[in-house]
């Protein structure tokens, strides 16, 4: 369907497998994800979405061992020792990651989490961003980033006074901020009511129009707004990868069927 | 075999009354050695001492300087004149020389817990246990820093009277050394309390390893490490006012004066001058603290 294209891909991965304590959290033979493209992870708990998400974040597994070849913006990420620690910030800059591990900081106000997205833009001088004395127009933007979240009010209180749904929509502001042509998002509307979950997957449309967006999806009913390919996973290996349009909920429910692990584990 | 068969909740009581007896019996032993050592007892006269103490603790030396007799005549048995003193300018006097006690000792807890901060802040470093320090350092910072808490301050006075001589610097160091310990294990707790997701989330914004550290570790960390040296700066005012009774300088060598010479009504003076200068402090440092929090 896509025509191929010079530009390599966002993503690609080949004969990757992690395991951890015996067990193998995933194996994938090929996948790849082009710019532009919003695809959605399906699976049971366990099918290995989240450690994909987090393989492509270069976030550490703890106790996992990765084989294979992961490529994410056109960067090696499985061999740490391949890039230098400056190369390593520059490209974590582009990556644009939003998952329930990664807390907003406590103390500082909703602004300031805000601004956080911004600490790698090349025009920020280094002691602005030490002090947190930031120049007008980037507070202007970050405080903007908030309204649009419908969180103006709260943007100078501390974060650790915010409840579970206003904190996850400072961190989509965040994600706002940071500007990163790839964003990973994992669950990203799981602790809102549905007045949130429609402002934040609008949000999040909003910011995947510049960046190709990969996130990991629970709620079928979410799947429209986010993504034009869904991608199955069930213990570990990709079931199926087509696009949403041509997806029938069969196949979205035999994905939860539990007989699929052993299947799969086979 | 009891214990085998009953339900957690009982078996929980059980040896919660254990407990309670066992304390119990602690007690009555103490108790009963004393009383049959004849060490349990009051006194000869304690109503006596205590009235005769009392009435001249309700009048405390200060007001002399103001009310005090401006001519007062010691005589001996005889009926000769032996002395004249100006009961005001005495005291005045001596009501100068308390200001400059009450200022050493407030120096030396301050120096003090300064110096205590400045040994702790390494020691917590390599003792908390979420930054990994290689183990034998960290496993030697613990062990030091409980060896600095479990040794008074007054004990690291006596000992340290003896090395740098007498005066406030013996003071300074004692309380520097013990105060260390316990600033130390409030540090280190405070750096473990870091919210390792709050770190994750600003590296994984591209931030350089400063960044991390002013954005997610600084301003978690400075507020309880200020609130820490303010609680422990305002423990050891307290402590310093006794710290004088080794020779290590302030109110301490005033009040074993005044209490070896029997004159209540300093006394009475000293403690007033304690208290202010404790509640004051106390009441200083909450404010800030609470602000802080």
């Amino acid at each position: 369907m896509k025509s191929p294209t010079v530009k390599p891909p966002v993503v690609l991965m080949e004969d990757v497998v992690v395991r951890a304590g015996g067990r193998t959290l995933l194996a994938v033979e090929h996948f790849a994800v082009h710019a532009g493209e919003r695809v959605a992870l399906v699976g049971a708990n366990g099918a290995g979405k989240s450690t994909l998400l987090a393989l492509l974040a270069a976030l550490a597994l703890p106790g996992a061992q990765v084989q294979g070849r992961v490529q994410v913006l056109g960067r090696r990420v499985d061999a740490p020792q391949a890039l230098s620690r400056a190369q390593w910030r520059a490209w974590r800059a582009e990556v644009g990651v939003l998952m329930q591990g990664l807390h907003l900081v406590p103390r500082l106000s909703a602004l300031d989490n805000v601004l956080v997205g911004a600490l790698a833009r090349p025009g920020l001088p280094a002691w602005r961003s030490w002090a947190r004395l930031y120049p007008a127009a980037l507070r202007a933007e970050a405080l903007q980033a908030l309204a649009g979240l419908g969180l103006a009010a709260q943007a100078g209180q501390r974060t650790e006074r915010l409840s579970g749904g206003e904190r996850q929509k400072v961190a989509v502001a965040r994600l706002a901020l940071q500007r990163a042509p790839l964003l990973l998002a994992d669950e990203p509307t799981a602790a809102l009511d549905p007045a949130s979950t429609a402002l934040v997957l609008a949000e999040l449309r909003h910011l995947a129009e510049a960046a190709t967006l990969i996130s990991v999806v629970h709620d079928a009913a979410l799947l429209p707004a986010l993504a034009e390919r869904v991608v199955g996973l069930a213990g570990g290996r990709i079931v199926f990868d087509r696009p949403r349009a041509v997806l029938d909920a069969e196949q979205l429910r035999g994905l939860y069927d539990p007989r699929l692990d052993l299947v799969a584990a086979n | 075999m009891l214990n085998a068969t009953l339900p957690g909740p009982d078996r929980a009581r059980l040896g919660f009354v254990a407990l309670v007896l066992a304390y119990a019996l602690l007690v009555a032993a103490c108790a009963a050695t004393l009383a049959a050592a004849g060490d349990l007892s009051l006194g000869r006269q304690p109503w006596d001492n205590l009235l005769r103490s009392l009435a001249e603790f309700s009048r405390p030396s200060f007001l002399d300087a103001w009310f005090g007799p401006e001519r007062l005549e010691y005589r001996s048995d005889d009926g000769t004149l032996l002395r004249v003193e100006n009961r005001r300018e005495v005291e005045a006097a001596w009501l100068a020389g308390l200001g400059r006690a009450t200022w050493v000792t407030f120096q030396i807890a301050t120096l003090g817990t300064l110096g205590a901060a400045v040994l702790a802040l390494p020691l917590a470093v390599l003792a908390a246990r979420n930054l990994h320090a290689p183990w034998p350092l960290a496993v030697a910072a613990r062990r030091l820093l409980d060896a600095l808490r479990a040794v008074h301050t007054l004990v690291f006075g006596l000992v340290l009277v003896g090395i740098v001589g007498l005066g406030p610097t013996a003071g300074i160091l004692a309380i520097a050394l013990h105060s260390a310990g316990t600033l130390g294990k409030l540090f280190a707790e405070s750096i473990e309390s870091l919210d390792r997701g709050a770190v994750q989330a600003v590296r994984a914004t591209g931030a350089t390893p400063l960044q991390v550290f002013f954005q997610a570790v600084w301003p978690a960390v400075l507020p309880q490490a200020v609130s820490h040296h303010l609680y422990v700066w305002e423990f050891n005012i307290r402590d310093s006012t006794i710290l004088g009774l080794i020779g290590a300088g302030g109110l301490g060598l005033l009040i074993s004066e005044a209490v070896s010479l029997f004159q209540w009504g300093r006394l009475a003076t000293l403690i007033i001058v304690v208290i202010a200068l404790v509640v004051a402090f106390d009441a200083l440092s909450r404010r800030i603290r609470t602000a802080l929090a």
